[in-house]
């Protein structure tokens, strides 16, 4: 290896493609590199990140006695490691190269391209000159927890954990409601194959609670996270249901028993359509089948005195525990899946839809539970008065699309909307009119399922609808009276004003409420709506910008079952591809002190927000922990007597490329 | 010859940025991703938190010619270190009255929260700083510190005598 | 989508040619063809060539065919299309205006009543064709002093701008001694231009032609130049949207309220007065302008429901989906031009939506509405059933002392 001695730096010029070229004279930026001191060698190529762009990296080190590398090209945050790889390969240590953003911060957000190469050009003056200082680094190792926690039990959670289960991982699923399944345990049929939701997803969630890897949590909640990548310490609260699961054989025989006979407060499953008692399961396929008990509202314990018939009844398997309290339980694991899912958008914010208002505008959840079998109405679609609507209108889009509620397409409210059609027109035989703008169908079988629903009769209106009121004033004699949807038909270009029994609105997909809390505790980012961030959309998909934290569903952005469950099989697999490997390498930034310099003063003890320093009573001096520095170098920045310092981000490095950038060759 | 020295007619404002890793600097990778377009005056310097930015850095910046220095960090609550941004606003606020001190107007002294979602918020402010700049013109500060040099220089020349007598008496 | 001062700063002076200069032009661009403004639009349903089409139409170089059409003549500059659009393409205050002008002078022949309206602003500074000099004669019946500028041109905190329906139309006179009242029950200081005012110009350029409301504005801000005033008070939400967002491109920047934030801050110093107790079912109606443009939806409701007595219902359009009178962008005086088109008068089908609600008052806080919605209120045979009442009335009724 040849990184002492006379600095002899090779520096390259990425087109990529046109990327770059097309806008940074890169023959000049190459010719300019050349004619900087200790540049022995300037290359520009179509493309450096292939495999011949990176082998004559390799190649010109072997050959040509470099001992430094510039590669001018995309982000250091796509390619560093690549380009790390090739000098390696090329036989020198992987930390003597240095990347220049010149596409990112570049070409790409610059038309004029003069000063697009001229900005180029004085950063690759500064990567020159900071790269002389870099110095040969080793990487050390942490081992991996073998655990994974899998947070939020929709099908994108269960899909996931019952992965890492089958591959002999242990994981821990903490679901927040009661029971796992979803939003999919809400639906009736899933589009387009028009399966039965139940039937293929009830099977996969009696196997994660059968699964002997798989340790259930739901009704619990991840309260604090510390540590990182490997070695992660999660708090989870559990929520005291009042019986205890390992008791409780899930005969439901004490739900029957309580003292209220008939449900009573608003079911929340079934969105309130239906009534439950205070001793509840929030649906019959529930996982697990153990009731929890509702504090709001539970006579026991609200008032210390009930009949208690429930405890009663429960006798010798004695499940019942009205003393139980929230428990706070640590586990360590070594990554982390989120899948918390997705809420919709909440219909009442659109007034003019009347939703709220009037009693036969529902939101589509809503006529999920409606036509579901299991539902409030046994799978009958029937107005709050009983009758089945002669009509119905569907009103696509609600709150997507829209700079004054959600930009984005919800991407799966088109289908579901015309899923809905299919199956209220099978029930109810009832004209059904879908107002939509654009008619999104993309993905394998959509659009065959599109050409279906059209063929079976249903009013496509292409239009947004624009307004909802009543036909006439009030509803006369007890009968809810129809609305008028009013959208113009723009195909036709006529507005039409349609009356109608039932009006469902499509509503969109949206960050859940607590995203933005979510996100903070697991330190990573969101993207501009508020759904979390992916590491890179093509790249990194499932990855987010902190290591051993992957995410699957549709808490990532809006999308359907299918690519849910393709999402949870890909985080699955890189957390299996992290803990197989049994060691993450961490990056050699770790800060370090000067001893002769440190004048042992303290100061940066309170600082380190990971306590990696200590302070030596021997020698009277700070030392830095190198395992548990995390390397934001706030130390480095602070040290009064500037005795401590940072690999990868030493003083000399960046005063050079402040130097570099200002100072004209 | 330095272009920098007078404010010609195309004189550009040069700008030093020092952007943390995990938010501004790739929200600034994402204004790229996006194609958004704004004023190429920024010479970015990646630092992985804003924790770690040295007052000397940005010092040293604008003794070096800079006529702007731009920080870019996470949003409170969102350092990826928990709070090098915080620590970093207490540096911030000494440094600005240092400067004040320099007189160097405080505009030239930027520090934003962007985060890794706002590509565009790296836009609006790269190019607000840059037409605040322009307004201001060049800082020139090398030249300044140039003619301090000088002043210094014959201030010393005038000390010399006394000191010299000063180190007799010593003596 | 609502206004906002910066976005329609950014428009001024801009022509269709030069739509695409800026970037709140530019939105139009992002159309998605989704409809909403025709499907809302409460004439859309007559428009040739509704808001959605009009974009296509520009797109594709064919708006000389919407100009030759009369489409934008059912605009009544409502502001529906534009607060739903989902995104935020702003309609009613940039895109339609530029070709509502063009459509106008296009017109083989101005509809006759506009046209009178015009022509007795431009000599007489009011629509109504009233002699100048008459102005303030509404001032020798009002119950309280009554201060008029020229004669006394002292300093003071409001300038109440009175607005041409509620200085000459009887039932806008009524008002006016109302609001009169109620300024003096706050204990404001206050004071009218008299017989200098003239009309603010509508929502300025918006309905008529451009030269006519320059004109208006120019001669507005140089009488307004002549005093000292804390804030302009303006009873007419046409002239107080005019003031808010017309004014300002020509150097006009005094602070502007209308009568009922006005009122509605000071509400505490008038409650005690509100005694009399009125039992009265009231729908309010709420104007485009100072609803749906200029989002004072509270305010006026609360300033009723402070009056003891009073049952508030709404509407089925309300608020942000309120229903136009039918009476902005000049549709005052095309009346009879729409009835020839066999339109329905927007402000009988606003009359019957009151009557639904099973009102007996139907509350307003636009003196255009008086007008139009007492005829309403005749044409739908219900007389002694409901009455049109001024906020100002009501709470001047709730007086009791009068
Ligand atoms: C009306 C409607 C109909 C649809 N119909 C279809 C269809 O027919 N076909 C189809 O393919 N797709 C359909 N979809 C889309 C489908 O719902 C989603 O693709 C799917 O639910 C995504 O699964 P998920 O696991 O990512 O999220 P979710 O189903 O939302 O599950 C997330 C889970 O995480 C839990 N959770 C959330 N936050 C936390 C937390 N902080 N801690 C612990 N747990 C938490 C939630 O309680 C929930 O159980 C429809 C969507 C809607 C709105
Ligand atoms: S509402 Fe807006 S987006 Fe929709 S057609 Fe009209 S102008 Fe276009
Ligand atoms: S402003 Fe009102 S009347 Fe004019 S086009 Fe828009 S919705 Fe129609
Ligand atoms: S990591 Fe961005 S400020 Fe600390």
């Amino acid at each position: 290896m040849n990184s002492n001695g006379a600095i002899r730096i090779g520096f390259y010029i990425c087109h990529c493609g046109t990327n770059i070229a097309g806008v940074i004279d890169v023959d000049a930026v190459a010719a300019y590199a050349a004619s900087l001191p200790g540049v022995v060698l300037s290359r520009d190529y179509k493309y450096m990140c292939s495999d011949p762009g990176q082998d004559l990296i390799a190649q010109d080190i072997r050959e040509q006695g470099l001992n430094r590398i510039v590669v001018a090209s995309c982000s250091p945050l796509l390619h560093e490691r690549t380009f790390r790889g090739a000098v390696e390969r090329g036989g020198l240590n992987p930390f003597l190269v240095h990347m220049v953003n010149i596409r990112e911060h570049g070409s790409w957000v610059h038309e004029d391209g003069g000063l697009a190469t001229t900005k180029a050009m004085d950063l690759v003056r500064a990567a020159v000159r900071r790269v002389v200082h870099h110095i040969p680094l080793e990487r050390s190792r942490v081992p991996v927890h073998p655990d994974v926690l899998v947070v939020g039990g929709g099908i994108a959670g269960i899909h996931a954990a019952l992965t890492l289960a089958a591959a002999g991982k242990k994981v821990t699923l903490v679901e927040r409601e009661p029971s796992i399944g979803g939003h999919m345990a809400q639906f009736d049929k899933t589009f387009p194959t028009l399966d039965c939701a139940a039937c293929i997803l009830t099977p996969k969630m009696t196997a994660v609670k059968a699964h002997p890897n798989i340790t259930l949590w739901t009704y619990s909640e991840v309260t604090a996270v510390k540590g990182s990548v490997g070695n992660f310490t999660v708090t989870v609260k559990r929520k005291p249901r009042y019986i205890r699961e390992d008791l409780c054989v899930g005969c439901l025989e004490c739900i029957d028993a309580c003292i209220y006979k008939d449900g009573k407060f608003a079911d929340e499953f079934n969105l309130g359509l239906s009534k439950r008692k205070p001793i509840y399961v929030p649906f019959p396929q529930a996982v697990p089948a153990v009731p929890v008990v509702d504090p709001e509202h539970c006579v026991h314990l609200k008032t210390g005195k009930c009949k208690d018939l429930c405890v009663q009844i429960c006798a010798e398997r004695n499940a019942f525990d009205f003393d139980q309290q929230p428990e706070f339980i640590d586990i360590t694991v070594g990554a982390v899946i989120l899948a918390t899912g997705f809420t919709t958008f909440d219909a009442k914010r659109i007034p003019y839809y009347g939703y709220g208002v009037y009693p036969n505008v529902y939101t589509a959840l809503e006529a999920e539970r409606l036509v579901n079998a299991s539902g409030p109405t046994g799978g009958e679609i029937v107005l709050p008065d009983g009758r089945a609507p002669a009509s119905v209108a569907i009103v696509h889009c609600v709150g997507s699309r829209d700079a004054d509620y959600n930009r984005w397409c919800s991407r799966v409210c088109c289908m579901y909307s015309l899923k809905l059609a299919h199956l209220i027109q099978e029930h109810t035989k009832a004209e059904i009119y879908n107002f939509y703008i654009d008619m999104r169908s993309a993905g394998k079988s959509m659009e065959e399922f599109y050409n279906r629903v059209s063929e079976e009769g249903v009013h496509l209106i292409r239009g947004r609808v624009a307004d909802i009121y009543p036909e006439t004033a009030n509803g006369k004699d007890g009968h809810i009276g129809r609305v008028i949807v009013q959208a113009e038909d723009t195909l036709i270009g006529r507005i039409r004003k349609i009356p109608v029994d039932m009006v469902i609105l499509s509503v969109g997909l949206q960050p859940q409420d607590d995203a933005e809390d979510v996100r903070r505790m697991f330190n990573i980012s969101c993207s501009a709506g508020g759904f979390f961030l992916e590491r890179h959309p093509k790249l990194a998909p499932v990855n987010t910008f902190t290591d051993g934290i992957y995410l699957a569903g549709a808490c990532q952005g809006p999308k359907d079952i299918p690519d849910a469950v393709a999402q949870a099989g890909a985080a699955a697999a890189e957390a299996l591809a992290l803990i197989d490997a049994g060691f993450v390498e961490l990056e050699p930034n770790t800060a370090y002190v000067m001893e002769e310099e440190c004048s042992g003063c303290k100061s940066c003890i309170p600082l380190c927000p990971y306590s990696a320093i200590s302070f030596a009573e021997d020698v009277l001096k700070a030392t830095i922990n190198a395992v548990l520095c995390k390397g934001c170098g706030t130390c480095v920045a602070s040290c009064p007597s500037a005795s401590i310092r940072q690999h990868l981000f030493e003083d000399a490095q960046i005063f050079s490329e402040i130097e570099g950038l200002l100072t004209h060759a | 010859m330095d272009p920098h020295a007078q404010a010609s007619a195309d004189w550009r404002p040069r700008i030093v940025a020092f952007f943390c890793n995990w938010c501004t600097y790739t929200a600034a990778d994402l204004a790229g991703v996006s194609r958004l377009k704004y004023a190429p005056n920024t010479r970015v310097i990646r630092v992985m938190c804003s924790g770690r930015i040295d007052p000397q850095f940005v010092l040293d910046a604008f003794t070096r010619g800079a006529d702007g220095v731009l920080i870019g960090g996470c949003h409170p609550g969102d350092c990826h270190y928990s709070e090098g941004n915080m620590k970093l606003l207490r540096r911030v606020h000494l440094l600005r009255r240092l400067l004040g001190d320099m007189g160097i107007d405080e505009q030239r002294l930027r520090l934003e929260w962007i985060s890794a979602a706002e590509g565009e918020k790296v836009k609006t402010v790269v190019n607000d700083m840059v037409a605040t700049l322009q307004k201001l013109g060049p800082l020139a500060f090398p030249e300044r510190a140039a003619a301090w040099d000088l002043e210094m220089d014959e201030f010393e020349r005038a000390l010399a005598p006394a000191a010299a007598l000063e180190e007799v008496t010593h003596g | 989508m609502l206004a906002t001062e910066e976005a329609v700063e950014q428009m001024w002076g801009v022509t269709l040619d030069r739509l695409y200069d800026s970037e709140e032009g530019r939105r139009i661009l992002s159309c998605i063809q989704c409809g909403t403004c025709a499907g809302t639009c409460p004439h859309g349903e007559h428009m040739q060539y509704p808001p959605r089409r009009i974009i296509t139409m520009l797109k594709a170089g064919l708006i000389e065919e919407v100009f030759a059409s009369d489409s934008l003549v059912m605009c009544v500059n409502c502001y529906a299309c534009q607060s739903k659009c989902p995104r935020n393409i702003r309609l009613t205050e940039i895109l339609l205006p530029l070709v509502k002008e063009q459509t106008i002078v296009r017109l083989p022949q101005m509809p006759p009543e506009l046209q009178k309206a015009v022509e007795n602003s431009y000599r007489y500074g009011n629509s109504q064709g009233e002699s100048a000099r008459k102005r303030a004669l509404w001032t020798k019946t009002a119950t309280v002093p009554i201060r008029i500028l020229a004669d006394d041109p002292r300093p003071v905190d409001a300038l109440w701008f009175v607005e041409s329906d509620l200085a000459f139309h009887p039932r806008g006179q009524d008002v006016a001694r109302a609001t009169a009242r109620v300024f003096d029950a706050l204990g404001a200081d206050f004071a009218i231009l008299g017989n200098e005012e003239r009309t603010a110009g509508d929502c300025g350029r918006l309905s008529w032609e451009p030269g006519l409301s320059e004109a208006l504005i120019d001669y507005t801000m140089s009488i307004l130049k002549k005093y000292e005033f804390r804030r302009i008070v303006v009873s007419d939400p046409h002239a107080f949207d005019a003031f808010k967002y017309r004014y300002p491109m020509f150097g006009f920047d005094e602070t502007v309220e209308s009568t009922v934030s006005y009122v509605h801050r000071d509400l505490e110093k008038i409650r005690p007065r509100l005694k009399k107790r009125l039992e009265y079912t009231v729908t309010y109606h709420d104007s485009c302008c100072l609803g749906r443009h200029n989002k004072l939806f509270e305010e006026p409701r609360e300033l009723l429901l402070a009056i003891p007595g009073i049952r508030l219902v709404e509407m089925v359009h309300t608020r942000e989906n309120g229903l136009c009178c039918g009476g902005g962008g000049g549709g005052m005086w095309l009346d009879t031009y729409y009835k020839a088109r066999g339109i329905e008068r927007l402000s009988d089908r606003r009359v019957r939506e009151a009557l639904d609600t099973g009102a007996d008052v139907l509350a307003i806080a636009c003196p255009y509405e008086i007008s139009r919605f007492e005829d309403a209120v005749k044409v739908a045979g219900a007389e002694g059933r409901l009455r049109v009442r001024d906020i100002m009335e009501l709470l001047v009724e709730s007086f009791g002392d009068a």
